[in-house]
């Protein structure tokens, strides 16, 4: 984490150093104040969007879907199963613990797959979180509509694979 | 052409804010409701230690976005990944998505950078779904140790097509509706 954010901030020096060769001391100044706007705009709303999704994640048990969306549900299963990994609250590490017990449960592998990517596409915590403080809800609304068949589509895609696999005699997951 | 996004000048609050308020006061009385105070200080401890974490890389990645704007030639970007830039520009912002490692504070930052810079709603969706779908840093560090490698493999190359799928579909649906992501945050 901590390098990750030493690394931002120095191509941040570097763009600054960039920006002063080419621009001057003007071209610096008016980045910054671009972001200063910026920054003011998210200072109300970031803490609240986070604020939001923490009580999300505490107050929504997660557990105790797998029987819903077994090898046997289908299309209904994979629909389902992109819905609930759109709801599943929290990054990668709350996230991906909660999906493999659903899967030893005894959630089916397709299902399995669009119940990641439904969480991957729509995660409403981070959509709380960053996307709509950042970038709009115009453009939250865009991004959603344009990803809304992708988790089931890659639900079906991965039936056929496995069928594929099955066919030429590979152990399928 | 998406425009800059403005966010007023003064410290007022607008109704996006009012949003977020009234958001954040619902759930926080669900979950008084459903796990009582303790839950209640459990979740505003979380959402406090995420703050910390998260403001160093929003900070450095708006100054991205504010710096690169003195220095990019917007119609470059414009022409690298605008309406007009076609499966190519598609192609290049899902490349972008699926190597940018890391959590939404760094992908959405970039997304702003990519979006102030002049790229198009579907080179910008492009790159969110590609990111989210099929992005390596989170395969290899998250998915694959959890979930195992045929598993994660099999969900790794069924989405590789659609983050592209997503982009045309943005450009479409840009066209054909109201949802044009050029009103800015306040919108």
């Amino acid at each position: 984490m901590i390098w990750i954010a030493v690394f931002l901030w120095a191509i941040v020096a570097c763009l600054a150093v960039a920006v002063h060769q080419r621009r001057g001391r003007s071209g610096v100044k008016q980045g910054a104040a671009f972001v200063w706007k910026q920054a003011k705009g998210l200072s109300l709303r970031l803490p609240f969007a986070l604020l939001t999704a923490a009580f999300l994640s505490e107050a929504l048990p997660v557990e105790h879907l797998a029987q819903f969306i077994g090898p046997q549900s289908g299309v209904p299963g994979l629909v389902l199963s992109a819905l609930l990994g759109g709801l599943l609250p929290g990054g990668p590490m709350t996230s991906f613990p909660i999906a493999l017990v659903i899967f030893q449960a005894g959630a089916g592998t397709p299902q399995i797959v669009s119940f990641l990517a439904g969480w991957s596409v729509f995660a409403m915590h981070r959509v709380i979180a960053y996307e709509a403080p950042i970038m709009g809800w115009h453009f939250v609304g865009l991004r959603m509509l344009a990803c809304a068949a992708l988790p089931v589509l890659s639900g079906l895609l991965a039936a056929a694979g496995i069928a594929a696999l099955s066919l030429l005699h590979i152990d399928a997951p | 052409m998406p425009e800059t996004p403005s966010t007023g000048s003064g410290w007022r609050i607008g109704t996006s804010d009012m949003v977020f308020v009234g958001l954040a006061l619902g759930s926080g009385l669900l979950c008084l409701w459903l796990g009582g105070w303790a839950s209640v200080q459990r979740a505003v401890g979380q959402a406090g230690r995420l703050l910390l974490m998260v403001i160093p890389q929003l900070g450095a990645g708006l100054l991205i976005g504010g710096l690169i704007q003195q220095l990019v030639d917007r119609d470059r970007v414009t022409r690298l990944l605008g309406s007009e830039s076609g499966a190519r520009g598609l192609m290049l912002s899902a490349l972008a998505g699926m190597v940018t490692p890391d959590g939404p504070f760094t992908s959405f930052p970039i997304v702003y950078a990519l979006w102030v810079a002049g790229a198009d709603a579907g080179a910008l969706v492009a790159y969110v779904a590609a990111w989210s779908l099929i992005g390596l840093n989170r395969l290899i560090i998250w998915e694959i140790p959890f979930m195992g490698f045929d598993v994660s493999l099999l969900r790794f190359f069924v989405s590789l097509p659609m983050p592209l799928l997503a982009g045309i579909l943005a450009r479409w649906l840009v066209q054909v509706t109201p949802l044009r992501p050029d009103k800015g945050p306040r919108a």
